[in-house]
C-alpha cells in the first residue's frame, strides 16, 4: 500500500516536471500576450518581471519551493492567483463529468447486463450495434449534431448556458455515450464469462430463480473487472470535458485550459494539468482500494487480512 | 424438521424414475441424440452408480433430469422425481422449485462451484433460508448444523471462511452442505470426487454413505472410476455412446459383467495388486458420429455381422439388471486371463554408485511473496539405467519438484542432482541443452503441450531440428518411426491436435520426448486427463517402450494403482518428505510407512475389497 502512494506521488511529480518545460520550451507568455509591434525593451522588461529570463532550473526549483508552500503562481494579465482562478471553475467540470459518470454506469451497466442474458439474440446485437456506434463518434461531432437536431432544428433545449437542470442533457450525452458503450460492451463480455462459471450452474441446481442469480451473484463477480474500466474512464471523461465544454460554451476547467494554454498563461496551464492529473492518479489509487473492499481474494492475498 | 405426515410421504417416493429418456441438442442444421433410450430408477437410500467414458451421456442425463440443460436442448421420455415430473415444457418457476429440494447436485471442481466473492456460511444460510422458508437467524443455525453434520473442521470458524481458503475436500464438504440444505430425495453427484486426493476422496465417500444412511436419499453417483463405485455404489449403469449398456447390482456387474464394454472398463482399472490395465481400443464415437447398430461394435472383439447392422435389445433379466449386447458374456471374470505383473529380484536400494540419475540428499526452495518456501528436502533415491521408478504422494506432497529437480527445471537448493556422473544443469544454460537430450518430459495435459497450430509431424520433428539431428529427408523418416512406435499411423503427421483425441495426442507428446533416443522420460501425471480405456492403453505404450527401448521412467502420479502396474521401484511423498522408498511389489504387500499404509487403504480398488468378491474368484497376485 505504501508502495502504492509513493509511485502514485512519483507520477505526480513526472507530470509536473514535464509540463513545466515543455511549456516553457513551446512558447514564451509575454510574446504571446502583448502586441507583436511591442517594443522588445518592454518585453524583456516583463520577462525580468515575471523572472521568465532566468535559467530554466532556477525557475523550477523556484516554482517547487512555492508549490511546498501553496503558492501556485499568479496570472500574468489580472495577477490573480492561479489556484483561485482554477478554483472558481471546479464546480462546474465537477457538475459536468459526476453527472456524465452517473449517465456511464446507469446507462452502461444495464445495456451490457441486458445484452448478455439475451446473448446472441436481435436484442444483444442491436445494443452491440448502438454500443459500437456510440463509441465511434467523435465527440465534438456528437455535441454539434446534439445542438443541431435539439436546439435549431426541434428547439427543445438552449445550445448554451449552464444554470438549469437541463442545461446539462446535452453535454453530458456527448461526454458519456463514448463511456457507456466501453461499458456496456465490457459488463456484457465480463457477465457472459460469469455466467458460464461453475458456480452459475451450481445457484440453478440449487433452484435459485435466474432473476436472483444475475443480480446477486452474477453481477457483482462481473462488476470487480469492469472497476478497471471505470478507472480509466476518470481520466477520459476529464480529456472529454475539454472538447465538450468548449462545443457547449460550458464555464469549466476544460474552457479555463484552453483559453490559458492560448494566451500562455503558464501558472494557470499548470495548475490545471497538476489538478487533472492528480484527479486521474488517485482515481486509480481509489480503483486499487476498491478492489481490496470488494474482492475478498485480493484482499487476502495482499496480506491485510486473515490467512 | 419435517413433519411426519411429510416423512413418510417421502420415504415412499422413489427419489428418480427415468424412462425412454432422449436428449437431443441442435447442432447447426442437425439434431444430434446424445442420451437415447435411457431408464434408470434409483430408491430411497441407494447409490447408483453411473459409469462410463467421457463423452457418454452420464453428466447429460443428470443435468436433464434436474431440467438444467440450457435452451437448444430437446428432451424426450419421462424423468420423474420424487412429487415431479420434469418434461420440456416445465416452467422456470417450475423447475427452481423442484431443485434443491427434490433433488440436489454436487459438481467435480468444488471450488469452482461456489460463489468466490461470498463467504460460505452466507451462502449457505442464504440458501437454508430459500428452500425452508425460514427466518434469516434460523437459517444460520441450521447452516452452521449442516457445516457440522458434513464433518466440517471449526465449523463455526469456516462459517466466515471465503471459498478460496478451503481446500478441494473442505469445498467439496460446502457443497454438499448446500444441496442437503432443501432435504432433497435425491443427490445427484457428478464426480465429486475426482479432482481431490486419496485420503480426501475416501473421506468424503464415507460421507456421503453416511449421510444416505442418516437421510435415506437416492443418490446418483457419475464416476469413471470403478474402484470409487465398489466403494460406495449399490447399484451400477453403464453407460456408452449415450446408451445403457449393462446395469445390475454392484457385485454382479464387478465380478461377473456380461456387456464386453462393461469388462473392458473393469480390465482397464489397474489394481493395487498389480493388474496390468489392458483398456480399449479405439475411441467413444460423438454424438452424431454414433453408427448404427451397437456404437459398440468397433471396438468389440466379440462384434459380429448382426452387431452393426442392428440395435442389441435392452434385455431385461430378473430384475437383477439388463445388458445391451446380441452375445454377452457367461457372466464370470475368472475366465478373462489376467496379466500378472512379473515380479523384480532387484533388491529395493538407496543410492546406488552405478545409478544414472541420482538425487542425493536435494532439496528445492522456491521463491513466493513470503519469503522462500522448500517444496522438498533431503530427498536421495536413485534411477538405474532401464529402472522404472514411480513417485507418488497427494497435491502438495512435492512429487512433481522431484521431476522439476531431475529435468534441471528447478536447480537443487541443497544437496546435488546428478545424471550419468555429472551434476544435472539448470535449465537456460547451455549445458542444459545438451542434457535435454538424455532427459525427457512427458507432461500431464497433451493438449496444452503441443502447439495448437503446428502439425502433429512437424512437432515431432522439431526437437531433431533444435539439436541440428539428420537431414530434413532423415528427420521424416525418423517422424515415421517414432508415430509407429507410439502406434499412431503415419497419416497422423499432418494433422493438428485438436483434430486428433487426447490418446492420440499423449502419444504424440510421447513421440516427440522419444525423438532424441533420451534416456529418461519423467511423466508427470501423464496419464491424469485421459479416459482409464485410454490410460491404460498409454501405460502400456509405456511399458512396451520401457521394455523394447532400454528407457528408464520416472512416473509422477497420484495413483497408487498406476504406479503399481508400471513400475519396479516406489518412492512415497509426503510434506516435501521421501516417507517410503523401495521395490513396488515389496511395498504394496507390505508397506513400512503408516502414510504408505493410509494411502494405500484410502485407494478405491476394484479388487481390493475383497469381502466384495466371492471366493472362487481368480485374484491375481494372491
Amino acid at each position: 500500500m505504501i508502495r502504492k502512494l509513493l509511485r502514485t506521488l512519483f507520477t505526480l511529480f513526472l507530470v509536473v516536471t514535464f509540463v513545466f518545460f515543455v511549456l516553457r520550451l513551446t512558447g514564451d507568455p509575454v510574446s504571446a500576450m502583448m502586441p507583436d509591434d511591442t517594443d522588445p525593451a518592454i518585453l524583456d522588461e516583463l520577462r525580468k518581471q515575471w523572472g521568465l529570463d532566468r535559467p530554466l532550473g532556477v525557475q523550477y526549483l523556484e516554482y517547487w519551493v512555492n508549490l511546498f508552500q501553496g503558492d501556485f503562481g499568479n496570472a500574468y494579465r489580472d495577477g490573480r492567483p492561479a489556484l483561485e482562478i482554477v478554483a472558481e471553475r471546479i464546480p462546474a467540470t465537477l457538475k459536468l463529468t459526476l453527472t456524465a459518470f452517473a449517465f456511464i454506469v446507469i446507462a452502461g451497466f444495464p445495456l451490457g447486463i441486458f445484452a448478455a442474458v439475451n446473448r446472441g439474440t436481435a436484442i444483444d446485437r442491436g445494443i452491440m450495434t448502438i454500443s459500437v456506434t456510440g463509441f465511434s463518434l467523435p465527440n465534438f461531432f456528437l455535441g454539434i449534431l446534439l445542438i443541431f437536431l435539439l436546439s435549431v432544428t426541434f428547439r427543445l433545449l438552449p445550445a448554451f448556458g449552464s444554470d438549469r437542470w437541463y442545461n446539462l442533457i446535452m453535454p453530458v450525452i456527448t461526454l458519456g455515450t463514448a463511456g457507456a458503450a466501453v461499458i456496456a460492451r465490457f459488463v456484457r463480455s465480463s457477465m457472459l464469462e460469469v455466467l458460464n462459471a461453475p458456480f452459475i450452474r451450481a445457484c440453478r441446481a440449487r433452484g435459485m430463480t435466474e432473476r436472483a442469480i444475475i443480480w446477486t451473484v452474477a453481477l457483482p463477480n462481473a462488476a470487480i473487472p469492469t472497476i478497471t474500466v471505470m478507472g480509466f474512464m476518470v481520466g477520459t471523461l476529464i480529456g472529454g470535458s475539454i472538447v465538450t465544454e468548449t462545443v457547449f460554451a460550458w464555464p469549466g476547467i476544460g474552457r479555463l485550459l484552453i483559453d490559458a494554454v492560448t494566451a500562455r498563461e503558464l501558472a494557470v496551464v499548470q495548475t490545471v494539468v497538476m489538478m487533472t492529473a492528480a484527479s486521474m492518479v488517485f482515481a486509480n489509487l481509489a480503483v486499487d482500494l476498491l478492489y481490496l473492499v470488494i474482492d475478498p481474494r485480493r484482499r487476502y492475498a495482499s496480506g491485510t487480512g486473515e490467512q | 424438521m419435517k413433519g411426519p405426515a411429510e416423512q413418510r410421504k417421502a420415504d415412499r417416493a422413489t427419489p428418480l424414475e427415468i424412462s425412454g429418456l432422449t436428449v437431443s441438442v441442435n447442432g447447426g442444421t442437425r439434431k444430434f441424440a446424445v442420451v437415447e433410450d435411457v431408464s434408470l430408477c434409483v430408491r430411497p437410500g441407494e447409490i447408483l452408480g453411473l459409469v462410463g467414458e467421457s463423452g457418454s451421456g452420464k453428466t447429460v442425463t443428470c443435468l436433464a433430469a434436474l431440467g438444467l440443460l440450457g435452451s437448444g436442448w430437446r428432451t424426450e421420455g419421462e424423468i420423474r422425481l420424487a412429487r415431479t415430473r420434469i418434461t420440456d415444457r416445465a416452467s422456470a418457476g417450475q423447475l427452481s422449485s423442484v431443485r434443491g429440494r427434490e433433488a440436489a447436485m454436487i459438481f467435480q471442481d468444488a471450488g469452482a462451484s461456489l460463489n468466490p466473492i461470498q463467504r460460505i456460511g452466507k451462502q449457505l444460510s442464504e440458501t437454508v433460508a430459500r428452500l425452508r422458508n425460514v427466518s434469516r437467524g434460523e437459517a444460520q443455525e441450521i447452516a452452521l448444523d449442516l457445516l457440522r453434520r458434513v464433518e466440517m473442521p471449526d465449523p463455526e470458524e469456516r462459517f466466515h471462511s471465503y471459498p478460496f481458503q478451503l481446500s478441494g475436500g473442505q469445498n467439496q464438504r460446502v457443497m454438499i452442505a448446500l444441496a442437503l440444505a432443501g432435504r432433497p430425495a435425491l443427490l445427484f453427484a457428478d464426480e465429486p470426487t475426482t479432482a481431490l486426493d486419496v485420503t480426501v476422496q475416501s473421506q468424503i465417500l464415507g460421507l456421503i454413505k453416511s449421510l444416505r444412511d442418516e437421510t435415506k436419499m437416492g443418490v446418483v453417483f457419475v464416476t469413471h472410476d470403478l474402484g470409487v463405485v465398489k466403494e460406495v455404489c449399490d447399484t451400477v449403469a453403464v453407460m456408452y455412446a449415450g446408451r445403457i449398456v449393462e446395469s445390475g447390482s454392484v457385485d454382479r456387474i464387478m465380478h461377473a459383467p456380461r456387456h464386453p464394454y462393461t469388462l473392458g472398463l473393469i480390465d482397464s482399472m489397474p489394481t493395487l495388486s498389480g493388474h496390468i490395465p489392458e483398456g480399449i481400443e479405439g475411441q467413444v464415437p460423438a454424438p452424431g458420429r454414433r453408427p448404427p447398430g451397437c456404437a459398440f461394435a468397433p471396438r468389440c472383439h466379440r462384434a459380429e455381422k448382426k452387431c452393426r447392422l442392428q440395435l442389441p435389445p435392452g434385455e431385461q433379466g430378473d430384475g437383477s439388471g439388463s445388458v445391451a449386447c446380441f452375445f454377452p458374456l457367461a457372466g464370470d471374470l475368472a475366465q478373462t486371463e489376467r496379466a500378472e505383473q512379473p515380479s523384480h529380484s532387484r533388491p529395493a536400494d538407496v543410492a546406488v554408485p552405478d545409478a544414472l540419475l541420482v538425487l542425493n540428499d536435494a532439496a528445492c526452495d522456491y521463491a513466493t511473496r513470503r519469503g522462500m518456501f522448500r517444496a522438498v528436502s533431503g530427498i536421495t533415491l536413485s534411477l538405474r539405467e532401464g529402472d522404472s521408478l514411480a513417485v507418488i504422494g497427494e497435491s502438495g506432497s512435492g512429487k512433481s519438484t522431484i521431476g522439476k529437480l531431475m529435468l534441471g527445471i528447478e536447480p537443487a537448493s541443497a544437496g546435488t542432482a546428478v545424471f550419468d556422473g555429472r551434476p544435472v544443469p539448470v535449465l537456460g544454460t547451455a549445458d542444459h541443452v545438451a542434457f535435454a537430450r538424455s532427459v525427457q518430459l512427458v507432461p500431464q495435459n497433451p493438449y496444452l503441450s503441443l502447439d495448437p497450430r503446428a502439425t502433429i509431424g512437424s512437432q515431432i520433428e522439431e526437437p531433431l531440428e533444435i539439436h541440428g539431428i539428420g537431414t530434413r529427408h532423415e528427420r521424416r523418416d525418423r517422424q515415421r518411426e517414432l508415430l509407429e512406435a507410439v502406434g499412431l499411423s503415419p497419416d497422423l503427421a499432418t494433422r493438428y491436435p485438436h483434430e486428433i483425441s487426447g490418446g492420440q495426442c499423449q502419444r504424440a507428446v510421447i513421440a516427440r520426448a522419444l525423438a532424441l533416443r533420451p534416456k529418461v522420460l519423467v511423466c508427470d501425471e501423464a496419464t491424469a486427463s485421459l479416459d482409464v480405456s485410454v490410460q491404460a492403453r498409454i501405460i502400456e505404450l509405456l511399458r512396451e517402450l520401457h521394455r523394447t527401448h532400454n528407457l528408464s521412467i520416472v512416473f509422477i502420479t497420484h495413483d497408487l494403482r498406476l504406479a503399481r502396474s508400471l513400475c519396479s521401484h516406489v518412492a512415497v511423498m509426503r510434506s516435501g518428505q521421501l516417507v517410503e522408498l523401495g521395490e513396488s511389489a515389496a511395498m504394496f504387500e507390505a508397506p513400512q510407512h503408516p502414510y504408505t499404509v493410509q494411502l494405500l487403504a484410502s485407494m478405491p480398488d476394484v479388487e481390493a475389497t475383497a469381502p466384495r468378491f466371492p471366493e472362487t474368484m481368480k485374484r491375481p497376485g494372491s
